[in-house]
């Protein structure tokens, strides 16, 4: 029994658009015998910047892994650009970042950036590959550090390293999970700040799973509320501030007036919802 | 203290690096110079026959008088030493890689690896003598069946302990289980497979000497059973003291190594 879920901000009904780079209709997720994700429907438009909050537990990391192509649904389906997810990951058209950077600690800065671009691709000779880890590195503003291993750059600046390697893949979509929750608040902003600046010149699509309300609504242009037993999207606001928006942009009385009613929406998706 | 200014910090520092590095090697130096004089004073003082217990002077003698022999049966033996510490090394991550890399022989070799572990290798060397003679061969093998299991226990739990969302990043992009090997798993284990092979560096020095002990015409081992049946105790310590000289000698190197082979590693000798 499928029943549509029609998705209150807006009223827009959740058809196929022609600008989506992903769509996701009717995706459920059972593991564990558990319900993780029930019955998704997500489009995200060309070029756009979209976040997903919710509380623990409503399977928000799940379905940012479903869009990569690392879980797949037990049903509904996912096109990204016409192509299944691992098709599109296999085109190098995903970047994947996580919260813990995940570098090799044996390899340099500008190595680690290079990495993935270097599996993807192995007709690249070492110094294309160099050339191409340095312009990321220059892109994510750690051009001078190119040299250092890991455990000689802090948590912020790792976590640069990594957005720089899904960067090196020049991926369609950039897949985040919670990147910046590791870090502390002031780093956080400025990370925030950066991805926000990078995305402006790269263009990319970016889907950001976060936990922070003020993260979700200074950088995104749409937010999907997730809510839990069992994990739904169960609102949608649209971010209507301007870009290019800096961090001045959190003064905004409009931003203000966003973060109270994310804040509701937040509370109400932590109410169980029966299946409907 | 209190009422002196307040010191340079780099002074301070300097002084106490000085003071912890002499704090830690000190104390054992003082303990081991007292025993060394008190062991004297005893067999002195109670005349106890040398082949009983022989005062470090005798074993001091014992060494200078028979150095040719010695430092002969030394190079036999820690030949041997390395010569097995290698072989265990290389099968250890051998077996180690096929585990890993080949499910489903995995599956069937790691139980088996773990079982051989409970035989008591010592008691396998007159067999090793039987099928192989009393050359450089029995001692080779038993040195590999003492030493080989912590190189492959250390570098499988290496192995095993990447992080699941690096392996995504990597199937992300099609990496096959082959490149994930040897790109993630091999270079991620090697600070655990460091720490293995100083284990196994230890161990082979005891799979030397019982391999000596076992049936040899050569070597520390040897030495030392030869002497005792000769009761020249005096000898049996100072043969003694070049095995434990070996044993350090190779901890020590296998040390170095892990230092040039994982420089990322965490330091925990440093702890």
């Amino acid at each position: 029994m499928r029943v549509e879920t029609i998705r209150a901000a807006g009223g827009r009904p959740a058809h196929i658009r022609h600008d989506d780079l992903i769509s996701a209709k009717g995706v459920s997720v059972v593991m564990a015998r558990q319900l993780v994700l029930q019955n998704i429907d997500l489009s995200v438009p060309k070029g756009s910047f979209v976040s997903l909050i919710g509380p623990s537990g409503c399977g928000k990391s799940t379905l940012l892994k479903v869009l990569a192509g690392l879980v797949n649904p037990t049903s509904g389906s996912v096109s990204i650009a016409g192509l299944s997810p691992v098709e599109a990951a296999r085109k190098r058209m995903i970047g994947l970042v996580f919260q813990d950077a995940n570098l090799l600690p044996w390899k340099n800065a500008v190595d680690n950036a290079s990495m993935l671009l270097g599996i993807a691709d192995k007709s690249l000779s070492r110094a294309e590959l160099r050339a191409r880890g340095q312009e990321m590195l220059e892109l994510v503003g750690l051009g001078d550090s190119a040299h250092k291993r890991p455990n000689e750059l802090s948590g912020g600046m790792r976590q640069r390293v990594a957005i720089a390697r899904a960067l090196a893949l020049d991926p369609a979509v950039l897949l985040m999970d919670e990147p910046f929750g590791a870090l502390d608040a002031i780093t956080r902003d400025s990370m925030g700040q950066s991805l926000l600046e990078i995305w402006q010149r790269t263009g990319k699509t970016i889907v950001l799973v976060t936990h922070s309300i003020d993260e979700a609504i200074h950088l995104s242009r749409h937010v999907h509320v997730l809510g839990i037993k069992p994990g739904r999207i169960t609102e949608s606001l649209d971010i209507g501030l301007p870009y290019p928006r800096d961090l001045s942009v959190t003064e905004d009385p409009e931003f203000v007036r966003l973060v109270v009613q994310l804040r509701t929406m937040l509370r109400a998706s932590h109410q169980p919802g029966g299946a409907s | 203290m209190s009422d002196q200014p307040i010191p340079n910090l780099s002074d301070s520092r300097l002084a106490s690096n000085w003071a912890a590095a002499t704090g830690s090697w000190l104390p054992a130096v003082i303990l081991l110079l007292a025993t060394i004089i008190v062991w004297e004073a005893v067999v002195r003082t109670f005349a106890i026959s040398a082949f009983i217990i022989p005062a470090p002077s005798e074993i001091a003698q014992s060494l200078v008088a028979q150095w040719e022999t010695l430092m002969q049966a030394t190079l036999v033996t820690a030949g041997e030493i390395l010569f097995g510490f290698l072989v265990s090394v290389v099968v250890g991550v051998a077996i180690a890689l096929v585990i890993v890399r080949f499910d489903w022989l995995g599956r069937a070799l790691y139980p088996l690896v773990v079982l051989f572990q409970n035989v008591p290798k010592v008691a396998l060397a007159p067999i090793f003598i039987l099928w192989f003679g009393y050359g450089l061969a029995p001692k080779i093998g038993l040195i590999l069946v003492i030493a080989f299991f912590p190189v492959t226990l250390s570098m499988l739990a290496g192995m095993q302990s990447v992080d699941r969302s690096l392996l995504s990043l990597m199937n992300s992009v099609g990496a096959s289980p082959t490149q994930i090997l040897f790109r993630i798993r091999v270079p991620h284990s090697l600070p655990n497979l460091m720490a293995g092979t100083k284990i196994a560096a230890t161990l082979s020095v005891i799979g030397a000497i019982v391999g000596e002990f076992a049936g040899a015409s050569d070597g520390l081992g040897y030495v030392i059973q030869f002497a005792s049946t000769q009761l020249d105790t005096a000898l049996v310590f100072a043969a003694l003291l070049l095995v434990s000289v070996l044993g350090i000698a190779f901890y020590y190197a296998a040390e170095i190594l892990e230092r040039i082979v994982v420089p990322w590693a965490p330091k925990f000798s440093q702890a």
